[in-house]
Protein backbone atom coordinates (compact mmCIF):
# COMPACT_ATOMS: atom_id res chain seq x y z
CA UNK A 1 0.00 0.00 0.00
CA UNK A 2 1.42 3.33 -1.06
CA UNK A 3 0.00 6.56 0.51
CA UNK A 4 1.88 10.13 -0.61
CA UNK A 5 0.93 13.58 -0.06
CA UNK A 6 -0.63 13.22 3.35
CA UNK A 7 -0.07 15.98 5.46
CA UNK A 8 -2.13 16.81 8.41
CA UNK A 9 -2.40 18.00 11.78
CA UNK A 10 -4.58 17.19 14.69
CA UNK A 11 -4.95 19.53 17.88
CA UNK A 12 -5.05 17.75 21.51
CA UNK A 13 -8.57 17.29 22.72
CA UNK A 14 -9.61 16.38 19.26
CA UNK A 15 -11.35 13.52 17.98
CA UNK A 16 -10.31 13.07 14.41
CA UNK A 17 -11.66 10.61 12.15
CA UNK A 18 -9.35 9.07 8.94
CA UNK A 19 -11.80 8.20 6.75
CA UNK A 20 -11.72 6.51 3.10
CA UNK A 21 -13.14 3.53 1.39
CA UNK A 22 -11.78 -0.12 1.93
CA UNK A 23 -8.45 -0.49 0.49
CA UNK A 24 -7.89 3.72 0.69
CA UNK A 25 -5.02 3.10 2.80
CA UNK A 26 -6.70 4.47 6.02
CA UNK A 27 -5.12 1.57 8.08
CA UNK A 28 -1.30 1.93 6.56
CA UNK A 29 -1.64 5.14 7.38
CA UNK A 30 -2.33 5.07 11.29
CA UNK A 31 0.00 1.64 11.51
CA UNK A 32 2.91 4.31 9.87
CA UNK A 33 2.17 6.90 12.53
CA UNK A 34 2.47 4.18 15.17
CA UNK A 35 5.48 2.64 13.64
CA UNK A 36 4.22 -0.81 13.12
CA UNK A 37 4.75 0.16 8.79
CA UNK A 38 7.98 1.80 7.51
CA UNK A 39 7.99 5.25 6.63
CA UNK A 40 9.86 5.47 2.95
CA UNK A 41 10.16 9.35 3.31
CA UNK A 42 8.58 12.45 5.61
CA UNK A 43 8.08 12.71 9.03
CA UNK A 44 5.58 12.03 12.10
CA UNK A 45 5.48 13.92 15.06
CA UNK A 46 3.12 13.22 18.02
CA UNK A 47 3.13 16.20 20.40
CA UNK A 48 6.21 17.68 18.54
CA UNK A 49 8.41 14.89 19.31
CA UNK A 50 9.25 11.60 17.45
CA UNK A 51 7.22 8.29 17.86
CA UNK A 52 10.21 6.48 20.06
CA UNK A 53 10.10 10.03 22.64
CA UNK A 54 6.29 9.21 22.93
CA UNK A 55 5.04 5.67 23.47
CA UNK A 56 4.08 5.89 27.12
CA UNK A 57 1.67 8.73 25.86
CA UNK A 58 0.42 6.40 23.29
CA UNK A 59 -2.81 4.02 23.02
CA UNK A 60 -3.85 2.00 20.19
CA UNK A 61 -6.65 -0.79 19.28
CA UNK A 62 -6.17 -2.53 16.82
CA UNK A 63 -8.87 -3.86 13.83
CA UNK A 64 -8.43 -7.09 14.91
CA UNK A 65 -6.59 -8.56 17.76
CA UNK A 66 -5.07 -11.39 16.53
CA UNK A 67 -4.17 -14.12 19.68
CA UNK A 68 -4.56 -17.50 19.63
CA UNK A 69 -7.65 -18.46 21.51
CA UNK A 70 -6.59 -20.64 23.25
CA UNK A 71 -3.51 -18.74 24.61
CA UNK A 72 -3.99 -19.68 28.63
CA UNK A 73 -4.36 -15.73 30.11
CA UNK A 74 -6.83 -14.46 32.07
CA UNK A 75 -7.98 -10.37 31.47
CA UNK A 76 -6.48 -9.19 34.96
CA UNK A 77 -3.16 -10.92 33.68
CA UNK A 78 -3.71 -9.72 30.11
CA UNK A 79 -3.99 -5.99 31.70
CA UNK A 80 -1.22 -6.61 33.43
CA UNK A 81 0.90 -7.00 30.71
CA UNK A 82 0.24 -3.53 29.31
CA UNK A 83 0.78 -1.83 32.99
CA UNK A 84 3.54 0.82 33.51
CA UNK A 85 5.25 0.58 36.94
CA UNK A 86 3.88 3.57 37.91
CA UNK A 87 0.58 2.61 36.94
CA UNK A 88 -1.30 1.22 40.31
CA UNK A 89 -3.38 -2.24 40.01
CA UNK A 90 -6.25 -0.45 41.17
CA UNK A 91 -6.52 1.32 38.05
CA UNK A 92 -7.18 -1.77 36.43
CA UNK A 93 -10.57 -1.80 38.12
CA UNK A 94 -11.39 1.52 37.53
CA UNK A 95 -10.84 1.10 33.82
CA UNK A 96 -12.70 -2.06 33.20
CA UNK A 97 -15.99 0.11 34.96
CA UNK A 98 -15.02 2.61 32.59
CA UNK A 99 -15.71 0.57 28.91
CA UNK A 100 -18.91 -1.11 30.88
CA UNK A 101 -17.55 -4.04 31.98
CA UNK A 102 -18.02 -5.27 35.31
CA UNK A 103 -14.59 -6.70 37.15
CA UNK A 104 -16.06 -10.38 37.41
CA UNK A 105 -14.77 -10.42 33.92
CA UNK A 106 -10.72 -10.24 34.83
CA UNK A 107 -11.23 -13.57 35.99
CA UNK A 108 -11.70 -14.66 32.62
CA UNK A 109 -9.73 -16.07 29.86
CA UNK A 110 -9.05 -13.82 27.03
CA UNK A 111 -10.53 -16.45 24.41
CA UNK A 112 -13.97 -16.69 26.19
CA UNK A 113 -15.02 -13.02 25.34
CA UNK A 114 -16.95 -12.29 22.80
CA UNK A 115 -16.15 -9.41 20.14
CA UNK A 116 -17.57 -6.73 22.06
CA UNK A 117 -16.19 -7.93 25.29
CA UNK A 118 -13.57 -8.59 23.46
CA UNK A 119 -12.83 -4.97 22.04
CA UNK A 120 -13.94 -2.87 25.20
CA UNK A 121 -11.29 -4.92 27.36
CA UNK A 122 -8.63 -3.72 24.26
CA UNK A 123 -9.48 -0.54 24.75
CA UNK A 124 -9.29 -0.84 28.95
CA UNK A 125 -5.84 -2.09 27.88
CA UNK A 126 -5.04 1.11 25.27
CA UNK A 127 -6.07 3.86 28.19
CA UNK A 128 -4.47 2.17 31.04
CA UNK A 129 -1.78 3.94 31.56
CA UNK A 130 -4.23 7.10 30.87
CA UNK A 131 -2.48 8.30 27.63
CA UNK A 132 -2.21 11.34 26.05
CA UNK A 133 -3.51 10.32 22.52
CA UNK A 134 -5.84 7.12 21.72
CA UNK A 135 -5.89 5.23 18.28
CA UNK A 136 -8.44 2.85 17.28
CA UNK A 137 -8.58 1.09 14.10
CA UNK A 138 -12.35 0.81 12.94
CA UNK A 139 -13.15 -0.04 16.57
CA UNK A 140 -16.81 -1.18 16.31
CA UNK A 141 -15.83 -3.80 14.36
CA UNK A 142 -17.51 -7.18 15.49
CA UNK A 143 -19.93 -5.10 17.38
CA UNK A 144 -23.84 -4.88 16.83
CA UNK A 145 -25.67 -2.48 15.90
CA UNK A 146 -27.07 -1.69 19.84
CA UNK A 147 -23.53 -2.00 21.27
CA UNK A 148 -22.23 0.50 18.55
CA UNK A 149 -24.05 3.30 20.10
CA UNK A 150 -22.74 2.55 23.33
CA UNK A 151 -19.12 2.07 22.15
CA UNK A 152 -19.16 5.35 20.90
CA UNK A 153 -20.25 6.50 24.16
CA UNK A 154 -17.73 5.49 25.41
CA UNK A 155 -14.80 6.79 23.34
CA UNK A 156 -17.05 10.25 23.52
CA UNK A 157 -16.71 10.04 27.48
CA UNK A 158 -12.72 9.32 27.24
CA UNK A 159 -12.43 12.33 25.50
CA UNK A 160 -14.99 15.02 27.28
CA UNK A 161 -13.51 13.36 30.67
CA UNK A 162 -10.30 12.72 30.21
CA UNK A 163 -9.20 14.97 27.29
CA UNK A 164 -7.73 12.08 25.53
CA UNK A 165 -6.86 13.10 21.92
CA UNK A 166 -8.26 10.28 19.85
CA UNK A 167 -7.54 9.52 16.49
CA UNK A 168 -9.89 6.35 14.65
CA UNK A 169 -9.71 4.57 11.57
CA UNK A 170 -13.25 4.06 9.91
CA UNK A 171 -15.04 3.26 6.85
CA UNK A 172 -18.44 4.71 7.98
CA UNK A 173 -18.79 8.46 7.71
CA UNK A 174 -22.54 8.24 9.44
CA UNK A 175 -21.62 6.79 12.14
CA UNK A 176 -18.84 9.79 13.18
CA UNK A 177 -19.65 12.64 11.71
CA UNK A 178 -21.75 13.98 14.69
CA UNK A 179 -18.83 12.35 17.02
CA UNK A 180 -15.75 14.11 15.55
CA UNK A 181 -14.25 17.09 15.18
CA UNK A 182 -12.12 16.83 12.30
CA UNK A 183 -11.69 14.41 9.32
CA UNK A 184 -8.96 13.57 7.24
CA UNK A 185 -10.81 11.63 3.65
CA UNK A 186 -8.05 9.48 2.58
CA UNK A 187 -7.79 7.41 -0.96
CA UNK A 188 -4.55 6.98 -1.49
CA UNK A 189 -3.87 10.68 -1.12
CA UNK A 190 -5.51 12.98 1.48
CA UNK A 191 -7.93 14.56 -0.08
CA UNK A 192 -9.55 16.93 2.58
CA UNK A 193 -8.84 17.36 5.61
CA UNK A 194 -11.02 19.71 8.65
CA UNK A 195 -13.88 19.90 10.42
CA UNK A 196 -16.75 17.49 8.64
CA UNK A 197 -19.53 20.04 8.13
CA UNK A 198 -16.70 21.81 5.70
CA UNK A 199 -14.44 19.40 4.66
CA UNK A 200 -17.29 16.59 3.83
CA UNK A 201 -19.17 18.55 0.85
CA UNK A 202 -21.42 16.53 -1.49
CA UNK A 203 -18.83 16.74 -4.18
CA UNK A 204 -15.53 15.68 -2.00
CA UNK A 205 -17.67 12.77 -0.56
CA UNK A 206 -17.48 11.19 -4.16
CA UNK A 207 -14.51 12.23 -4.89
CA UNK A 208 -13.15 9.85 -1.64
CA UNK A 209 -16.22 6.88 -1.75
CA UNK A 210 -16.79 7.13 -5.68
CA UNK A 211 -20.77 6.47 -6.31
CA UNK A 212 -20.96 4.86 -2.92
CA UNK A 213 -20.85 7.92 -1.08
CA UNK A 214 -24.41 7.79 -1.60
CA UNK A 215 -25.23 4.40 -0.13
CA UNK A 216 -23.30 5.59 3.03
CA UNK A 217 -25.53 8.76 2.83
CA UNK A 218 -28.17 6.85 3.04
CA UNK A 219 -26.62 4.51 5.85
CA UNK A 220 -25.92 7.36 7.75
CA UNK A 221 -29.60 8.25 7.31
CA UNK A 222 -30.83 4.60 9.22
CA UNK A 223 -28.28 4.91 11.65
CA UNK A 224 -29.45 8.28 12.76
CA UNK A 225 -33.01 6.84 13.02
CA UNK A 226 -31.26 4.12 14.92
CA UNK A 227 -29.52 6.39 17.28
CA UNK A 228 -32.90 8.98 18.40
CA UNK B 1 13.78 -47.41 50.18
CA UNK B 2 16.93 -48.62 50.77
CA UNK B 3 17.54 -48.81 46.74
CA UNK B 4 16.41 -44.75 46.45
CA UNK B 5 19.12 -44.23 49.11
CA UNK B 6 21.63 -46.16 47.09
CA UNK B 7 20.90 -44.83 43.51
CA UNK B 8 21.27 -41.28 45.15
CA UNK B 9 24.60 -41.95 46.99
CA UNK B 10 26.34 -41.88 43.56
CA UNK B 11 27.82 -39.28 42.38
CA UNK B 12 27.02 -39.72 38.83
CA UNK B 13 23.05 -40.12 39.84
CA UNK B 14 23.55 -37.28 42.16
CA UNK B 15 24.75 -35.08 39.33
CA UNK B 16 22.42 -36.72 37.19
CA UNK B 17 19.57 -35.41 39.23
CA UNK B 18 20.61 -31.98 39.84
CA UNK B 19 21.45 -31.76 36.07
CA UNK B 20 18.03 -32.54 34.98
CA UNK B 21 16.27 -30.86 37.61
CA UNK B 22 17.86 -26.95 36.61
CA UNK B 23 17.28 -28.29 32.62
CA UNK B 24 13.89 -29.27 33.49
CA UNK B 25 12.93 -25.41 34.78
CA UNK B 26 15.18 -24.14 32.19
CA UNK B 27 13.20 -25.77 29.44
CA UNK B 28 9.45 -25.90 30.77
CA UNK B 29 10.46 -21.75 31.66
CA UNK B 30 10.88 -21.67 28.04
CA UNK B 31 9.03 -23.97 26.53
CA UNK B 32 5.83 -21.87 27.12
CA UNK B 33 7.19 -19.58 24.96
CA UNK B 34 8.04 -21.96 22.60
CA UNK B 35 4.44 -23.56 22.52
CA UNK B 36 2.86 -19.94 22.38
CA UNK B 37 4.58 -18.91 19.13
CA UNK B 38 5.13 -22.40 17.90
CA UNK B 39 8.23 -22.41 17.53
CA UNK B 40 8.75 -26.19 18.42
CA UNK B 41 10.50 -26.95 14.94
CA UNK B 42 13.31 -24.44 15.76
CA UNK B 43 14.01 -26.44 19.25
CA UNK B 44 14.16 -29.88 17.32
CA UNK B 45 16.00 -28.23 14.33
CA UNK B 46 18.66 -26.58 16.84
CA UNK B 47 19.10 -29.78 18.76
CA UNK B 48 19.74 -31.70 15.48
CA UNK B 49 22.09 -28.86 14.15
CA UNK B 50 24.52 -29.39 17.21
CA UNK B 51 25.64 -32.49 16.08
CA UNK B 52 28.10 -30.49 14.11
CA UNK B 53 29.03 -28.57 16.85
CA UNK B 54 29.85 -31.92 18.88
CA UNK B 55 31.60 -33.62 15.88
CA UNK B 56 34.10 -30.62 15.46
CA UNK B 57 35.31 -31.03 19.06
CA UNK B 58 35.32 -34.85 18.93
CA UNK B 59 37.97 -33.83 15.99
CA UNK B 60 39.59 -31.36 17.70
CA UNK B 61 39.46 -33.39 21.20
CA UNK B 62 38.36 -29.87 22.76
CA UNK B 63 35.45 -29.99 24.81
CA UNK B 64 32.22 -30.72 23.27
CA UNK B 65 29.57 -29.09 25.36
CA UNK B 66 30.86 -25.61 24.77
CA UNK B 67 32.02 -26.21 21.12
CA UNK B 68 28.39 -27.61 20.45
CA UNK B 69 27.03 -24.08 22.39
CA UNK B 70 29.06 -22.03 20.16
CA UNK B 71 28.05 -23.84 17.02
CA UNK B 72 24.15 -23.72 18.25
CA UNK B 73 24.73 -20.13 18.90
CA UNK B 74 26.00 -19.74 15.25
CA UNK B 75 22.91 -21.27 13.66
CA UNK B 76 20.39 -19.61 15.77
CA UNK B 77 21.73 -16.24 15.17
CA UNK B 78 21.87 -17.69 11.41
CA UNK B 79 18.32 -18.63 11.15
CA UNK B 80 17.33 -15.22 13.03
CA UNK B 81 19.47 -13.23 9.62
CA UNK B 82 18.12 -15.47 7.19
CA UNK B 83 14.53 -15.33 8.38
CA UNK B 84 14.65 -11.41 7.78
CA UNK B 85 16.68 -11.43 4.32
CA UNK B 86 15.27 -14.33 2.55
CA UNK B 87 11.34 -14.77 2.04
CA UNK B 88 11.05 -18.01 2.57
CA UNK B 89 9.27 -19.65 5.60
CA UNK B 90 10.92 -19.90 8.77
CA UNK B 91 10.04 -23.77 8.64
CA UNK B 92 11.95 -24.18 5.53
CA UNK B 93 14.89 -22.23 6.82
CA UNK B 94 15.03 -24.19 9.85
CA UNK B 95 14.71 -27.37 7.91
CA UNK B 96 17.46 -26.69 5.29
CA UNK B 97 19.92 -25.21 8.36
CA UNK B 98 19.46 -28.40 10.77
CA UNK B 99 19.76 -31.05 7.80
CA UNK B 100 22.63 -29.18 6.32
CA UNK B 101 24.31 -29.24 9.73
CA UNK B 102 23.00 -32.40 10.66
CA UNK B 103 24.85 -33.28 7.39
CA UNK B 104 28.19 -31.61 7.86
CA UNK B 105 28.01 -33.35 12.01
CA UNK B 106 27.95 -36.89 10.49
CA UNK B 107 30.77 -36.16 7.40
CA UNK B 108 32.91 -34.93 10.56
CA UNK B 109 32.41 -38.15 12.17
CA UNK B 110 33.46 -40.53 9.21
CA UNK B 111 37.01 -38.59 9.88
CA UNK B 112 36.93 -39.73 13.92
CA UNK B 113 38.80 -42.79 14.37
CA UNK B 114 37.02 -45.77 16.04
CA UNK B 115 34.04 -46.39 17.75
CA UNK B 116 32.73 -42.99 19.61
CA UNK B 117 31.00 -43.76 22.62
CA UNK B 118 30.20 -40.36 23.27
CA UNK B 119 28.20 -39.98 19.79
CA UNK B 120 25.56 -42.87 21.06
CA UNK B 121 24.94 -40.82 24.18
CA UNK B 122 24.46 -37.60 22.68
CA UNK B 123 21.71 -38.71 20.00
CA UNK B 124 20.09 -40.84 23.25
CA UNK B 125 21.25 -39.00 25.68
CA UNK B 126 22.81 -40.63 29.04
CA UNK B 127 22.61 -40.14 32.78
CA UNK B 128 26.37 -41.27 33.23
CA UNK B 129 27.91 -38.65 30.61
CA UNK B 130 27.29 -35.49 33.34
CA UNK B 131 30.32 -34.64 34.06
CA UNK B 132 31.28 -31.46 37.22
CA UNK B 133 32.31 -29.23 34.98
CA UNK B 134 29.02 -29.79 33.03
CA UNK B 135 27.51 -29.26 35.78
CA UNK B 136 29.09 -26.06 36.20
CA UNK B 137 27.75 -24.99 32.68
CA UNK B 138 24.29 -26.23 32.97
CA UNK B 139 24.28 -23.87 35.64
CA UNK B 140 25.76 -21.04 34.70
CA UNK B 141 23.83 -20.87 31.19
CA UNK B 142 20.54 -21.62 33.15
CA UNK B 143 20.99 -18.57 35.53
CA UNK B 144 21.50 -16.40 32.86
CA UNK B 145 18.75 -17.53 30.92
CA UNK B 146 16.36 -17.55 33.90
CA UNK B 147 17.33 -13.76 34.59
CA UNK B 148 16.56 -13.00 30.98
CA UNK B 149 13.14 -13.89 31.06
CA UNK B 150 12.15 -12.91 34.67
CA UNK B 151 13.29 -9.14 33.39
CA UNK B 152 11.62 -9.41 30.09
CA UNK B 153 8.67 -11.56 31.27
CA UNK B 154 6.02 -9.27 30.32
CA UNK B 155 7.63 -8.08 26.79
CA UNK B 156 7.56 -12.26 26.30
CA UNK B 157 4.43 -12.41 27.11
CA UNK B 158 3.15 -9.63 25.48
CA UNK B 159 5.01 -10.69 22.29
CA UNK B 160 3.86 -14.07 22.04
CA UNK B 161 0.73 -12.87 22.62
CA UNK B 162 0.31 -10.31 19.87
CA UNK B 163 3.58 -8.90 18.54
CA UNK B 164 2.53 -5.71 17.08
CA UNK B 165 0.45 -5.07 20.26
CA UNK B 166 3.72 -5.22 22.36
CA UNK B 167 5.50 -3.30 20.02
CA UNK B 168 3.31 -0.04 20.02
CA UNK B 169 3.59 -0.79 23.92
CA UNK B 170 7.21 -0.33 23.61
CA UNK B 171 8.79 -3.64 23.61
CA UNK B 172 11.73 -3.96 21.07
CA UNK B 173 10.52 -7.15 19.43
CA UNK B 174 13.70 -7.91 17.51
CA UNK B 175 15.76 -7.61 19.77
CA UNK B 176 13.65 -9.90 22.29
CA UNK B 177 13.12 -12.36 19.56
CA UNK B 178 16.71 -12.41 18.75
CA UNK B 179 17.13 -13.38 22.36
CA UNK B 180 14.49 -15.97 22.24
CA UNK B 181 16.40 -17.65 19.87
CA UNK B 182 19.94 -17.84 21.72
CA UNK B 183 18.23 -18.90 24.95
CA UNK B 184 16.43 -21.94 22.72
CA UNK B 185 19.33 -22.85 21.15
CA UNK B 186 21.77 -22.62 24.16
CA UNK B 187 18.84 -24.53 26.67
CA UNK B 188 18.30 -27.21 23.64
CA UNK B 189 22.25 -28.20 23.46
CA UNK B 190 22.43 -28.10 27.10
CA UNK B 191 19.65 -30.75 27.22
CA UNK B 192 21.22 -33.04 25.11
CA UNK B 193 23.89 -34.76 26.46
CA UNK B 194 21.13 -36.21 29.41
CA UNK B 195 17.76 -35.95 26.93
CA UNK B 196 19.89 -36.74 23.64
CA UNK B 197 19.67 -34.68 20.24
CA UNK B 198 16.48 -36.98 19.27
CA UNK B 199 14.57 -36.13 22.29
CA UNK B 200 15.67 -32.76 23.72
CA UNK B 201 13.14 -30.95 22.02
CA UNK B 202 10.46 -32.94 23.50
CA UNK B 203 10.90 -31.53 27.22
CA UNK B 204 10.48 -28.24 25.20
CA UNK B 205 7.33 -28.88 23.67
CA UNK B 206 5.56 -31.90 26.48
CA UNK B 207 4.93 -29.84 29.83
CA UNK B 208 3.75 -26.31 28.33
CA UNK B 209 1.59 -28.56 25.80
CA UNK B 210 -0.01 -30.78 28.99
CA UNK B 211 0.02 -27.67 30.92
CA UNK B 212 -1.84 -25.72 28.35
CA UNK B 213 -4.64 -28.56 28.66
CA UNK B 214 -4.94 -27.91 32.32
CA UNK B 215 -4.78 -24.24 32.79
CA UNK B 216 -6.91 -21.21 32.44
CA UNK B 217 -4.25 -18.50 33.64
CA UNK B 218 -0.95 -17.75 32.57
CA UNK B 219 0.29 -18.07 36.33
CA UNK B 220 -1.04 -21.73 36.35
CA UNK B 221 -0.05 -22.42 32.66
CA UNK B 222 3.83 -21.42 33.59
CA UNK B 223 3.91 -23.07 37.29
CA UNK B 224 2.13 -26.64 35.82
CA UNK B 225 4.62 -26.44 33.28
CA UNK B 226 7.57 -26.68 35.61
CA UNK B 227 5.88 -29.37 38.14
CA UNK B 228 5.58 -31.20 34.74
CA UNK B 229 9.15 -31.55 33.41
CA UNK B 230 10.25 -31.80 36.90
CA UNK B 231 8.30 -35.19 37.39
CA UNK B 232 9.24 -36.43 34.16
CA UNK B 233 12.84 -35.73 34.91
CA UNK B 234 12.49 -37.38 38.31
CA UNK B 235 10.29 -40.29 37.41
CA UNK B 236 12.21 -40.85 34.24
CA UNK B 237 16.04 -41.17 35.39
CA UNK B 238 14.86 -42.89 38.15
CA UNK B 239 13.23 -45.91 36.21
CA UNK B 240 16.86 -44.84 33.71
CA UNK B 241 18.85 -45.81 36.59
CA UNK B 242 16.43 -48.95 37.78
CA UNK B 243 15.66 -50.13 34.67
CA UNK B 244 18.48 -49.65 32.87
CA UNK B 245 17.20 -47.47 29.86
CA UNK B 246 18.44 -44.53 28.09
CA UNK B 247 17.69 -41.17 30.09
CA UNK B 248 16.39 -39.40 27.71
CA UNK B 249 13.75 -41.43 26.18
CA UNK B 250 12.93 -42.67 30.14
CA UNK B 251 11.90 -38.60 30.48
CA UNK B 252 10.38 -38.48 27.36
CA UNK B 253 7.82 -41.28 27.45
CA UNK B 254 7.14 -39.98 31.14
CA UNK B 255 6.33 -36.59 29.51
CA UNK B 256 4.22 -38.34 26.98
CA UNK B 257 2.49 -40.60 29.68
CA UNK B 258 1.73 -37.38 31.89
CA UNK B 259 0.33 -35.95 28.17
CA UNK B 260 -1.90 -38.38 27.51
CA UNK B 261 -3.07 -38.38 31.13
CA UNK B 262 -4.25 -34.47 31.04
CA UNK B 263 -5.73 -35.12 27.60
CA UNK B 264 -8.39 -37.87 29.40
CA UNK B 265 -8.95 -36.23 32.81
CA UNK B 266 -8.70 -32.58 32.00
CA UNK B 267 -11.99 -30.50 32.67
CA UNK B 268 -13.92 -30.42 29.68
Amino acid sequence: MIIDDVSFSVEEGEIAAMIGPNGSGKTTLMRTILGLTPLKQGEILLFGKHLHQVRPLIGYVPQRFMFDRDFPITIREFLDLSRHYACPESRMLEKIHEVGLGTEILKKRLGMLSGGQLQRVLIAQAILNNPRILFLDEPSTGIDISGEAAFYDVIEHLNKEHGTTIILVSHDIAVISDLVDRVICINKHLLCHGPPKTALTPKKLTEVFGKRAEVYEHHAHQHKHHHL
Amino acid sequence: MNVFVEMISFPFMQRAFLAGMILGLLLACLGVYVTLRRMAFFGDGIAHASLAGIAIALLAGIAPLPTALAWALFIAIFIFWLERKVRISSDSLIGILFTASMALGVILMRFTQGYQPDLVSYLFGSILSIQTVDLFVIFLVTAGILAWIAISFRSLTSMSLSEEQASVNGVNTTLQSLLLYIALALATVLGVKILGIILVSALLILPSATSRLLTRSFKSFFFVSILLAETAILVGLTSSYFLDLPSGAAVILVGTILFFLAIFFRKK
